[in-house]
């Protein structure tokens, strides 16, 4: 990894995949191993998708694409002879999604012929230690959410924490062919090298963010691979795809995306400030960007975040273009709520909910609500979670055909009061998850928390 | 230069999480001035935003990021993020309001 690179000398980031999983575009992937990248790096995961892929330890991505964006991106970091990073494996970076994209990497190997070195990086919180610092007082929310208990800690299905470069470092000791990591910071798959090699922590970090979300932060944005080309105190951002242009505002836009505070980006080992941060066109599709600034953090933290099983699911699909019944959804649904209580009184603890599309059910926020004009079609979701799926799914029946059959004052609809579009309209959704753990937990040991293994592979 | 909406004037308006706690608003204007009468407009103070939004305005946090002629709006989840009751798991859906916002 040695090469002469050091400060003053170019440096060239690779990010193949902003989202390994869903189809790396090969084209720009090509493109950008042409230019004979020093270090292949992808991110795999996110807490966006939803809590439902953590608790369940399941990939939000489908096998098949997956497995074949890891073949590419493998041969890709073979062929130019470099290492190829990959964080949060198999979109939580839990042990079940770990074990996954490494069995992945195993099968390509031995369908491929390759022999591979691989560090794997666990993200899995220790529980007990978790429960020390919470009680400690160590642990703090990062929004609305309340503080972390023994009783939460118990409850998850699993817990896992973002780790920094401190882990990729470490694991980068060991000389390894490919960095397979758990639940990881974005940015620490792509500063890691760049850190390693001595190149300033604010410059490194900022392009690490900004390359995460490879072309995205281009004029159009899209998911080809993005070049970092890293001097110093400045970087050159070049997308793998001629098509996409970056330029000084586009690559500035980029830092709101996800963010809450855009200018301030907090990771274990410190806070990377792009409030100096200067963004120069080099053309009319490359910028160079100087300035942002890292403070080491006096004390390391770790963002920790957890899933608990909340039951199981079932939902009906069913719509409306009767002016009366729409007029009166709100009854409707307190009526066959009640029938549903009747019939099934033994069903023990369910939440029944009825959304009703058309009058502005995607709103989270009150006054989004307000001021809407009637609908002349509603869609109707009923989501019923309970126990256990049998239950729901009874749950979800009963609630189908009295809501199709139910009789209000002023009915014209004695034919039925919904319009299904298939059959079965009532159909079982999974497993349903919430997020329990979303945390910031003080950590006076790093490695402990984030083990390395090497593991020879093929 | 006032009476100007939002939808007219501004190059992106979109919502988007920030983990699952926050929602955040982006409002990107193609330039300066445009930021700048925007950020300068009564219809974009914190309260202005909490009572768009229906919530309070301790919820509401409004960021200016000159860098991108932007104006960022945090607020609170009602929700997290993928819980039961949520409607929107991504929050991508979240800015209708902002369009007809008058400066």
């Amino acid at each position: 990894m040695d090469q002469g690179l050091r400060p003053g000398v170019k440096l060239r980031v690779l990010a193949a995949s902003g989202q390994l999983g869903n189809g790396v575009p090969e084209a720009a992937l090509k493109a950008g191993l042409a230019r004979a990248p020093h270090v292949l790096g992808c991110d795999m995961g996110s807490i966006d998708v939803g809590p439902a892929y953590l608790g369940g330890g399941r990939l939000a991505t489908s096998p098949a694409i997956t497995k074949r964006d890891l073949r590419l991106v493998i041969h890709g970091a073979r062929q130019v002879g470099v290492p190829l990073l990959i964080g949060s494996a198999g979109t939580a970076g839990a042990r079940p999604h770990l074990d996954q994209a490494l069995a992945m990497i195993h099968a390509i190997a031995k369908e491929d012929g390759l022999k591979l070195r691989v560090a794997v990086i666990a993200a899995d919180m220790d529980r007990d230690w978790l429960r020390g610092m919470a009680q400690a007082g160590r642990v703090q929310p990062i929004g609305a959410i309340g503080a972390l208990t023994s009783a939460i800690i118990d409850g998850a299905a699993h817990i896992v924490g973002q780790m920094g470069t401190e882990a990729f470092l470490r694991a980068l000791a060991m000389e390894p062919d490919i960095i397979l990591a758990g639940r990881a910071c974005d940015t620490a798959v792509f500063a890691a090298v760049p850190l390693l090699l001595g190149y300033p922590a604010g410059p490194a970090t900022h392009m690490a963010k900004i390359i995460e979300c490879t072309s995205l932060c281009c004029i159009p944005g899209g998911r080809d691979a993005m070049l970092g080309t890293l001097m110093g105190d400045s970087f050159e951002l070049e997308s793998m795809n001629p098509a996409r242009a970056a330029t000084p505002v586009s690559v500035a836009a980029h830092s709101l995306y996800e963010q809450a505070d855009p200018l301030r980006v907090h990771e274990p080992e410190g806070m990377m400030d792009t409030t100096d941060a200067r963004y120069e066109a080099i053309d009319d599709r490359r910028v160079r960007v100087s300035g942002a600034t890292w403070v080491p953090a006096t004390q390391h933290s770790i963002k920790v975040e957890g899933a608990t099983f909340v039951g199981e699911r079932a939902v009906l699909l069913a719509s409306t273009t009767d002016p009366r019944v729409i007029e009166n959804r709100e009854s409707i649904a307190a009526g066959v709520r009640r029938i549903v209580a009747d019939i099934l009184p033994g069903a023990g603890d369910y939440d029944l909910r009825f959304r009703a599309y058309g009058t502005g059910e995607t709103n989270l926020f009150p006054g989004a609500r307000e001021g809407l004009p009637v609908p002349a079609e509603v869609f109707f979701l009923l989501e019923c979670i309970a126990g256990d799926a049998d239950t729901a799914k009874a749950i979800i029946g009963v609630a189908k055909q009295n809501l199709l059959h139910f009789g209000f004052p002023g009915r014209l609809s004695t034919g039925g009061n919904i319009a299904f579009p298939f059959t079965p309209p009532e159909l079982p959704a999974g497993t349903a998850y919430r997020y329990s753990v979303y945390h910031i937990a003080e950590c006076d040991d790093l490695a402990a928390a984030f083990p390395v293994r090497m593991e020879t592979v093929g | 230069m006032s009476g100007r909406r939002l939808i007219d004037i501004a190059r992106v308006i979109r919502s988007k999480n920030a983990g699952p706690l926050h929602c955040t608003l982006d409002i990107l204007f193609d330039d300066d001035a445009t930021f700048r009468e925007a950020l300068a407009s009564p219809a974009m103070t914190v309260e202005a935003m909490a009572r768009l939004y229906g919530v309070s305005a301790t919820t509401v946090e409004v960021i200016p990021y000159a860098a991108a002629h932007a104006i960022k709006v945090v607020l609170d989840r009602p929700v997290v993020a993928g819980s039961p009751g949520d409607s929107d798991v991504y929050g991508a859906q979240q800015h209708a309001p902002l369009l007809g916002v008058v400066l």
